[in-house]
């Protein structure tokens, strides 16, 4: 039997390799803690310019890259304060700031080249508001890297079985097929299937908390983002 | 990867549930959550038996040796601690059925059940006391009365838990006169409207601002409420004549009423035999 199918097997924690980002910003390496902050961030950023301020795909992503790119030279970090605001909040509110200020500097060149902007309250209701489409594009990413963590964790120690196995069930868009399908599909006992899957989800909250803590304040930040992503 | 939005919502789903391979337990249904945890229902495999099991977030792995501790009538008791699969520290324990605090109000309980309840959240924070151990984050929410009347607290704090607005106290740095404050706010929240003056001279005092303006312990509230209900005069209020009156007349009624008739009865003789 593999070891990690036995009953009360092996608890195979990964040591914590991510710091926070105070502790990061302290340490000198905010561009490792700003890449971080990238990979999870993008993604809502770029969804937030679309809904809030109705741009389309290409103006989005150079206010995007834009608002990065600023960031990274103006000590983001370093006026990040976590008594205010956590850090998701204070990089949203940061990136309302960065449009409003492209749509000044627009207004001043008089469309003479800047990047138009549009509050899209000015125009008819979206399907989705913007803070919230910033939020669940924020989950969506967080589980979008978690899950390449889990794969390649997977592939490095041998367990692409069972990621595919945790691929046909939990990560099937339509119908899942019952345990026994999945058994016979794999050739593999159906306990064996629940193991499987109770040692993926496992190792997938464990990369999503490990993802959270890079990119949070510290441990109080660090535990309300874990009670907020698994309520 | 991507993930679609019902994928995302299924996986937060599965991978938030405890495992509970390797444990005796055997998951049922979430019944609550707080800042600290989600307590769940289960079942005792060996005991067959349901219990309350609470997960608790890796950095309060302390919690459950800081409960097990306290082993009194009106705290949960707890059955064994230990940890997931995860690394995520556990506890069962006893599965207490009954109504919140807040939801036994709406069953318009007598004031003197109230006080009652009252004072058995007391005793049981007054033991914590003594044993260096506060709550940190009483209300409503966390007290439940039982079928036959019996009172639980339920979760006892930990340094992470930073107590509920309504009931925390200003305190820079929580101790157990924090929890002076937020027991005068349960008061507070047991009363309701038209409360007797004596009462909320308690809560008033219970919930001063300043620490060292409250009770110096709950032993000392306890009392003030149980000299309340005796009809004796209370260390919060010093209370007016016409008051101090009023009690007395209603601790010492019948004999004042004969001490009335009497006195009637004697001036009736005394202008009979005039006549």
């Amino acid at each position: 039997m593999d070891s990690d199918t036995a009953i009360g097997g092996p608890h195979d924690h990964f040591p914590s390799t991510q710091v926070s980002l105070l502790e990061a910003t302290a340490a000198g390496v905010s561009s490792e803690a700003m890449d971080r902050v990238i990979a999870l961030y993008w993604k809502p950023v770029y969804r937030f310019i679309r809904l809030k301020f109705r741009k389309d795909n290409e103006d989005a992503k150079d206010l995007t890259q834009g608002f990065f790119a600023a960031a990274l030279q103006r000590e983001f970090f370093a006026r990040f304060d976590p008594a205010k605001a956590s850090f998701r909040t204070y990089l949203r509110m940061a990136v309302e700031r960065f449009a409003a200020s492209q749509y000044a500097a627009a207004n001043r060149q008089k469309r003479g080249g800047g990047i138009q902007i549009e509050l899209v309250e000015d125009q008819q209701a979206e399907t989705e508001p913007p803070e919230q489409g910033f939020e669940r594009e924020w989950q969506r990413q967080l589980f979008s890297l978690a899950l390449d963590d889990l794969r390649a964790h997977c592939d490095g120690c041998g367990k692409q079985l069972q990621f595919r196995v945790f691929q046909d069930y939990d990560l099937a868009d339509a119908d899942r097929p019952s345990y026994a399908d999945l058994a016979l599909r794999h050739g593999i006992p159906e306990t064996s299937v629940t193991n499987y899957l109770a040692w993926a989800r496992r190792m997938l909250r464990e990369f999503v908390d490990e993802r959270l803590r890079g990119t949070t304040s510290g441990a109080r930040e660090w535990r309300a983002e874990m009670g907020r992503v698994w309520k | 990867m991507e993930v679609s939005d019902p994928v995302l919502d299924h996986l937060r789903q599965v991978a938030a549930l405890p495992d509970l391979t390797g444990t005796r337990y055997q998951l049922e249904s979430e019944i609550g959550r707080g800042g600290m945890g989600v307590v769940y229902a289960a079942r005792d495999r060996q005991l067959d038996r349901r219990v309350a099991l609470k997960v608790l977030d890796l950095a309060l792995a302390g919690e459950a040796q800081l409960i097990a501790r306290l082993e009194h009538p009106a705290i949960v008791p707890i059955y064994e601690s230990g940890a997931l699969a995860d690394g995520r520290p556990f506890y069962a324990m006893k599965l207490v059925s009954g109504a919140r605090l807040d939801r036994y109000l709406a069953e318009h309980p007598t004031l003197a059940e109230r006080l009652r309840v009252i004072r058995r959240v007391s005793e049981a924070l007054a033991f914590a006391h003594s044993h260096s151990i506060i709550h940190r984050d009483l209300k409503p929410q966390n007290v439940m009365v039982g079928p036959f009347g019996e009172v639980y607290v339920m979760d006892w704090g930990v340094d992470a838990v930073a107590g509920t607005p309504a009931f925390r106290a200003p305190d820079d740095r929580l101790d157990q006169r924090s929890d002076i404050y937020a027991l005068g706010g349960l008061l507070q929240f047991l009363l309701q409207a038209p409360a007797p003056p004596a009462l909320r001279a308690i809560v008033a005092k219970a919930m001063s601002v300043d620490p060292a303006h409250r009770y110096p312990d709950v032993a000392a509230l306890l009392a003030d409420i149980e000299r309340f209900e005796l009809g004796l005069s209370i260390e919060a209020w010093s209370e007016p004549l016409w008051h101090k009156l009023g009690r007395f007349w209603s601790r010492n009624a019948v004999l004042l009423w004969l001490v009335v008739a009497y006195t009637l009865v004697k001036f009736l003789l005394f202008f009979l035999r005039k006549a």
